[in-house]
């Protein structure tokens, strides 16, 4: 008891002192704090509010239930968005896996790597939107690289209408957003594989283990935080890849490319009906929190950490 | 000292709060201009204002202009406000959605009052802006579809005119096709592609605009040939797939015997397509004589403070000086029946292929089609479209298509009754 109040007893200048310290960090979390309350929190409340309502602008809103909710399971188009966008969620390791492969080349003693690492990283930080329009040239039917490639290889007969076409168009769509990764990907698992101490390869080595051994037991473990932070992000990206489908096709052919961040995209503001939008970004933020913390559990839950020890 | 500071805190709040209202009130004669993508025209824009301005001293003119899928959502989002601009230029019927909802003003009590007004504009047109019998907006620049044909692939196909009923048009396209060379493409957008079907007798909608209309066995048979005609190659894929570039793109190849599209499609294609000449592209109406209009039109937000300064400027800009300027800059009709005669005669010594392209755009004005005055077009076509792609592109059967089209359509039509 009287070691409890001896812990709880602070001398007054200390707790003044604490007291001016919380207020500097208050302070300076404030704006920050106001913003992502004005932008986010607010928002995202209203959204709530507005999927169980019947609102449009210029319009008084009505309270409506669940009717949103119970439009959305039988809306056809949604159904076709959120296979898609599970697609598109999926394709997400092809391109980690794409990713490891080119992290580990350049992590080899190879000549020029640093320029090989700059032309494949070079990729991500381009804006999304020339991402696109470059890979909507690229798969352009009368003009497009691949296309005349194809052609001039006698590969195929007639031009491939990549984009225009309901089987071509969804894959066209995710090579372009795996290019785009890639180079973010490389750069991720290129740290963690520097991360590794080369002690435990050189004693492998010792204990005769060969090169696919080493990989399976010793890279592939130790890079887990940093597969996973790709798994997380890759998905997350996935999720909201709103301008790359909406610049190279705009969710067509058809719903061929339709995703459900371009299809909520459609019913606001195409549509004005925003009290569905509400409600389909309810289910889709939904479905990212799950996703999230689903990829995050598999991870042991420290996707991203760094091993110390 | 503290009761100083605050009252000196209190002063500069108060001063702050009401100096813009004191320079609002300045400025009460301010307009507030929209246009829709044709930020090239600023030039003869400056004009214009300088012209308004010197008829009306003291008025201010704010001019935005947004690209295509900017728009919307913009004045959306300032309607929403209360601060919509002044004046705006819209473009299909995404205005009806607008008008239905109280966000533009009425205009027919002003042309009520002053019926030389109307007079000026090409009496279709005019009322392709109507809604519930009321009139929201005065034409900008008009045009409606038209079939653009390639005169060399109907020579090695041995045709010697354009098709004039719905089976020659399929019958002429299967001509034409052969290798790379496909027979016909449109436009799909805002319903282009309706007169299609309209030549056919079919409906989308039953007259009193509540259920939908179009499926019927007549509208499965027209599916199907369209189906097959696609598969053999006759109708070009992009048909039904592409929006603006790739179709027009595709007509400007030279591999493509006839193309659907509005008369702003010319320039895009001419730009393109080197072959182009009056020997080598021939115009006409599309069977029938149907055609799907595809306007800009001017309305005034009713959120406007100065609703009769709006209008005066409304007429500023849609009147025969002016619009005559921008017929004969822009190459384009204004849907102003003075202005665009100037237009057409300056553009046939400039462009007499040109001038024959927007002289269709002046026939058959009686025979508009697709345009519905609907406060939910949107949703309508979105319910519509996708299916009769998938009947078209063979995913699904045309009875099949058009039942689950009807059922989507009738839905949003339930939604919004």
């Amino acid at each position: 008891m009287a070691v409890a109040s001896a812990v709880a007893y602070r001398p007054p200048r200390l707790a003044r002192k604490r007291t001016r310290q919380a207020v500097l960090v208050w302070c300076f979390l404030a704006p920050s704090l106001a913003i992502f309350l004005l932008y986010r929190i607010i928002p995202l409340l209203w959204n709530v509010v507005l999927s169980f309502a019947d609102w449009a602008p210029l319009r008084t809103i009505r309270w409506a239930g669940l009717d949103q909710y119970e439009e959305m399971l039988h809306d056809d188009v949604f159904w076709e968005a959120l296979w898609n966008t599970l697609l598109f969620i999926a394709s997400a390791p092809v391109g980690i896996v794409i990713a490891l492969g080119l992290a580990l080349l350049v992590s080899s003693e190879i000549r020029g790597r640093d320029v090989y690492r700059t032309i494949i990283f070079i990729s991500y930080p381009l804006m999304t939107v020339a991402v696109a329009i470059i890979w909507r040239w690229l798969f352009d039917e009368r003009v497009g690289l691949i296309n005349y490639v194809a052609r001039s290889l006698h590969l195929v007969d007639r031009p491939i209408q990549f984009l225009n076409s309901f089987v071509w168009a969804l894959p066209s769509v995710i090579v372009a957003n795996i290019w785009q990764m890639l180079g973010f990907y490389m750069i991720i698992l290129l740290t963690g594989l520097q991360n590794i101490p080369p002690n435990l390869y050189e004693a492998a080595a010792i204990d005769g283990a060969n090169a696919r051994r080493r990989f399976w037991r010793i890279t592939l473990p130790l890079l887990k935080p940093s597969l996973f932070l790709c798994i997380v992000i890759g998905m997350l990206n996935s999720f909201t890849s709103f301008d790359l489908v909406y610049v190279m096709t705009g969710g067509g052919p058809g719903r061929a490319t339709e995703l459900l961040v371009t299809y909520i995209y459609k019913l606001g503001f195409s549509q004005t009906r925003f009290d569905y939008a509400a409600a389909v970004t309810i289910v889709f933020f939904a479905l990212l929190v799950a996703i999230a913390w689903m990829a995050n559990r598999l991870s042991g839950g420290n996707a991203g950490a760094v091993e110390t020890d | 000292m503290k009761r100083r500071t605050i009252l000196q805190a209190a002063l500069a709040g108060a001063a702050a709060v009401a100096v813009p209202h004191a320079s609002r009130a300045q400025t009460a004669r301010k307009l507030s201009y929209l246009t829709w993508n044709i930020a090239d025209q600023e030039q003869l824009f400056k004009e214009e204002f300088a012209d308004f301005r010197s008829a009306n001293p003291g008025v201010e003119i704010e001019w935005l202009d947004k690209k295509g899928t900017e728009l919307p959502a913009f004045y959306q989002t300032q309607l929403v406000a209360g601060t919509a601009p002044d004046v705006v230029d819209l473009q299909g019927a995404i205005w009806v959605e607008y008008a239905a909802n109280g966000g533009l003003l009425d205009l027919t009590p002003y042309l009520k009052k002053e019926p030389e007004v109307a007079k000026l504009f090409n009496p279709d047109y005019l009322a392709s802006w109507q809604y519930q019998g009321k009139n929201y907006m005065l034409p900008f620049y008009i045009a409606k579809t038209l079939l653009y044909y390639n005169k060399t692939l109907f020579k090695e196909a041995e045709l010697s005119a354009p098709p004039s009923t719905f089976d020659e048009l399929l019958s002429y396209a299967q001509k034409m096709a052969k290798g790379e060379k496909t027979g016909l493409l449109t436009l799909n957008f805002d319903w282009l592609y309706w007169p299609l079907f309209k030549m056919n007798g079919i409906e989308l909608l039953t007259p009193d605009m509540k259920k939908a209309a179009f499926n019927t066995p007549q509208m499965a048979a027209v599916l199907d040939r369209l189906a097959k005609a696609t598969d053999s190659g006759a109708i070009n894929k992009i048909y039904w797939t592409g929006r603006w570039v790739e179709p027009n793109g595709a007509f400007a190849g030279n591999t493509v015997g006839m193309l659907h599209a509005h008369s702003s499609s010319y320039f895009f294609v001419k730009g393109q397509g080197s072959w182009i000449n009056e020997s080598t592209l021939g115009v006409a109406q599309a069977p029938g004589y149907w055609a799907t209009p595809t306007n800009h039109g001017f309305g005034i937000s009713k959120s406007t403070k100065n609703p009769d300064l709006a209008w005066a400027f409304l007429k500023h800009v849609t009147g025969t000086k002016w619009a005559t300027r921008f017929s004969q800059s822009r190459k384009l009709l204004t849907g102003n029946i003075a202005a665009d005669r100037a237009g057409l005669e300056y553009l046939r010594k400039d462009d007499p292929l040109g001038a024959q392209v927007l002289q269709t755009q002046l026939e058959h004005t009686d025979k508009f089609t697709g345009n519905w005055p609907l406060p939910f077009d949107a949703q309508l076509k979105d319910a519509f479209y996708p299916e009769i792609q998938n009947a078209v592109l063979g995913r699904k059967s045309a009875k099949a298509a058009l039942t689950d089209a009807e059922r989507a359509v009738n839905r949003v039509l339930s939604r919004n009754s």
